[in-house]
């Protein structure tokens, strides 16, 4: 399978501030890539310098295997939600939806009808005037009906609750079934994505900490809670990537488990739990100061 | 779904449960990639992968444009190979425990008896 | 599916560039109301003015020849050229870079919109010079839409005279709203001061060579046809230095 999104020793610098630093990363065609990491991470410049909107300031950015700087034949396949886009002044909502169809080739107003009921929507609103949520809506509704074939959705659902979160899940996978694309999801709430995740990269501080397929972080991490002296002998000699104690008992959370070693932990008399790719991730981005991965003496 | 083990691995496992207890007949179609995705809320490809591990197993075959559908003999095999790993998986543990809780053979036959013929 | 999309014949940069204009007609309000709406204001302003006077002389016959030709009032409309398109471009560039659009395209279309906005304005400003002519000057023997000198000369050229200074002062505001979108207030600043700076230079130039006379004889003998024309220029070399400008512009919220 081709490289749709290709990223090679980028760094972007904001006068003294880098906000990429180095990235190399690359993403299959078809699926529904992750692009996460915690706020201010980089996530949002990384997708601008693959759109070309932001310019490199070293290293290389591709899409479609070229440069996307001015490249019209490029970006008309792309499509680009982000939170902060801005709408010229007195556009209402179905402004945006009537201009969508000029920008974007493969448009479907009957998808895009569908969605703003979905969503109930007001497109007789100025976008000035709509709620977080609504302008969310809005940019999911032109992310989604654009049926773009590489489409980035920066964080799209600021301000849209649990609820509407759901259903932008839904209608997610099921257009994408029906036209398959590539999607890539940027966000900070990892678990309520992450089953429809296929390859996850993360970002932090600029520099990708993780570059894996979701299969194989889920279940790469278990943490083990027991009396401390029976938690302390398990993890002798394994890989320890967090510990925690109160009072006698110990929590520990080592990586790589197989069932075996999951069977022994439980005859040990410890309660072992998978970490989700969420709380894998927060321990890998600066969560506290239990980040630092270790050999137990 | 749970986070500890892969999903494609569950999606198998949730379809030759059904396989299993007969709402999923030998012969019958098997629920579509997209809808096993949409149902589970799920990757396609990882449903895919889960599907392809039953087909490289013989338990589901595709009909070309029709879509996937449970192999015949499906449950028998299934039925036999979970058999055979009966007794490692759940009658090990139970003799571990009852040595831990000092329960005697005898003691933990009468529990199996009395639990068989509910 | 990684090779060169091939579908530039369905969506070709023309049809881009047209798509690009229809996003400024999208929102008619400042684009193409507002600029009306300040003429009528303008003008009724000075409509105004003009019937009182008219008025406290006890009737227009009582009045100066000529009193009433003699008003600038016009020029606010094509200076206001200039506030149309520094909002036209700042508003809408970063939209249009966020769907895609390349700078490009979106400066070409901008561009292209902002010559068919001149031709419009121009074409119905010469239209109501010459309802003024035919009305005799709204029954004041004023003019408003042709003043000064104007009132002796052709439509055609006052069409010419409008459409230049407007051209030139879309491509003024659209150089400058460029700097804006580029460099934000610390740009304008800069460009302002740097303006100044170029003008005062060519004052003290101008000064030093004692060419004050020459330059009053070339603007005074010089056909207006001919100075019209002397703008283009000036224009050109706003459009470009504004396209340079945009190119490496990026939608720093």
């Amino acid at each position: 399978m081709t490289a749709i999104v290709e990223v090679e020793g980028l760094t972007k610098r904001f006068g003294r501030v880098t906000a990429v630093d180095n990235a190399t990363f690359s993403l299959e065609e078809g699926g529904i890539h992750g692009l996460l990491g915690r706020n201010g991470a980089g996530k949002t410049t990384l997708m601008q310098l693959l759109t070309g909107q932001e310019f490199v300031t070293s290293g290389e950015a591709r899409i479609f295997g070229e440069n996307p700087v001015e490249n019209a034949a490029a970006l008309r396949r792309v499509c680009f939600i982000k939170e902060s886009q801005v709408y010229p002044d007195g556009y209402k909502g179905k402004h945006v939806l009537r201009a969508a169809p000029w920008f974007f080739d493969a448009w479907d107003s009957a998808f895009a009808d569908r969605l703003v009921k979905a969503f109930d929507v007001p497109l007789d609103r100025p976008m000035k005037k709509m709620s977080r949520g609504q302008r969310s809506a809005i940019g999911v509704i032109v992310g989604l009906a654009s049926r773009a074939e590489l489409t980035f959705l920066d964080e799209p659902y600021a301000g849209l609750d649990a609820v509407a979160r759901r259903r932008f899940y839904d209608l997610l996978l099921e257009d994408y079934a029906e036209n398959p694309r590539t999607v890539v999801l940027s966000t900070h709430l990892i678990d309520e994505a992450a089953n429809l995740l296929q390859r996850v990269v993360v970002i932090d501080h600029g520099s990708i900490v993780i570059d894996a397929d979701a299969e194989e972080l889920r279940g790469s991490a278990t943490t083990l809670v027991g009396k401390a002296s029976d938690v302390e002998a398990f993890a002798t000699g394994r890989t320890v990537v967090d510990r925690n104690a109160l009072g006698g008992i110990a929590s520990v959370t080592l990586a790589g488990l197989s069932s075996e070693d999951r069977r022994a932990a439980a005859q040990a008399g410890l309660e072992a739990t998978a970490v989700s790719l969420q709380e894998l991730i927060v321990s890998r981005t600066g969560g506290t100061d239990a980040t630092d991965e270790e050999e137990a003496a | 779904m749970d986070d500890e083990r892969p999903i494609f691995l569950q999606i198998a496992e949730s379809l030759e449960a059904q396989i299993l207890d007969g709402s999923l007949a030998e012969e019958g179609q098997v629920p579509s990639i997209n809808e096993l995705a949409q149902f589970h809320r799920i990757n396609p490809a990882t449903a895919l992968k889960g599907v392809n591990r039953l087909v490289e197993a013989g338990v589901l075959y595709k009909r070309r444009g029709i879509g996937m559908f449970v192999a015949e003999g499906a449950r028998a095999r299934l039925l036999s190979d979970r058999r055979a790993e009966f007794a490692e998986l759940h009658v090990r543990p139970l003799a571990e425990r009852a040595r831990a809780l000092e329960l005697g053979s005898a003691e933990v036959h009468d529990m199996i008896d009395k639990e068989m013929n509910r | 599916m990684t090779a060169i999309d091939t579908r530039a014949a369905v969506t070709g940069a023309p049809a881009r560039i047209a798509n690009v204009m229809r996003m400024h007609v999208a929102n008619p309000m400042p684009t193409l109301i507002m600029p009306w709406i300040i003429t009528a204001i303008v003008f009724g302003v000075n409509l105004s003015i003009w019937l009182m006077v008219a008025n406290a002389a006890g009737g227009a016959e009582y009045l100066e020849p000529r009193a009433f030709q003699y008003n600038g009032g016009v020029s606010w409309i094509v200076i206001f050229m200039m506030v149309v398109a520094v909002q036209a471009m700042s508003l809408t560039f970063r939209f249009a870079l966020g769907f895609s659009v390349t700078r490009r395209e979106y400066y070409l279309g901008t561009a292209a919109y902002f010559v068919g906005l001149a031709l419009l304005y121009s074409t119905g400003l010469t239209g109501l010079a010459a309802l003024e002519r035919a009305t005799d000057g709204w029954g004041l023997d004023a003019a408003f839409f042709a003043p000064f000198g104007l009132v002796d000369e052709s439509l055609g050229l006052v069409w010419l005279l409008y459409l230049m200074t407007m051209l030139l002062f879309f491509f003024l505001g659209s150089a400058i709203a460029t700097v804006w979108v580029r460099w934000r207030a610390y740009g304008l600043y800069s460009f302002f001061i740097g303006l100044a700076l170029l003008l005062v230079a060519a004052g003290w130039g101008i000064t030093a060579a004692d060419a004050w006379g020459d330059v009053g004889e070339f603007l005074t003998t010089t056909p207006l046809a001919q100075l019209a024309a002397w703008t283009l220029p000036v224009t050109a070399l706003c459009a470009v230095v504004g396209f340079l400008f945009l190119r490496r512009a990026t939608p720093r919220a």
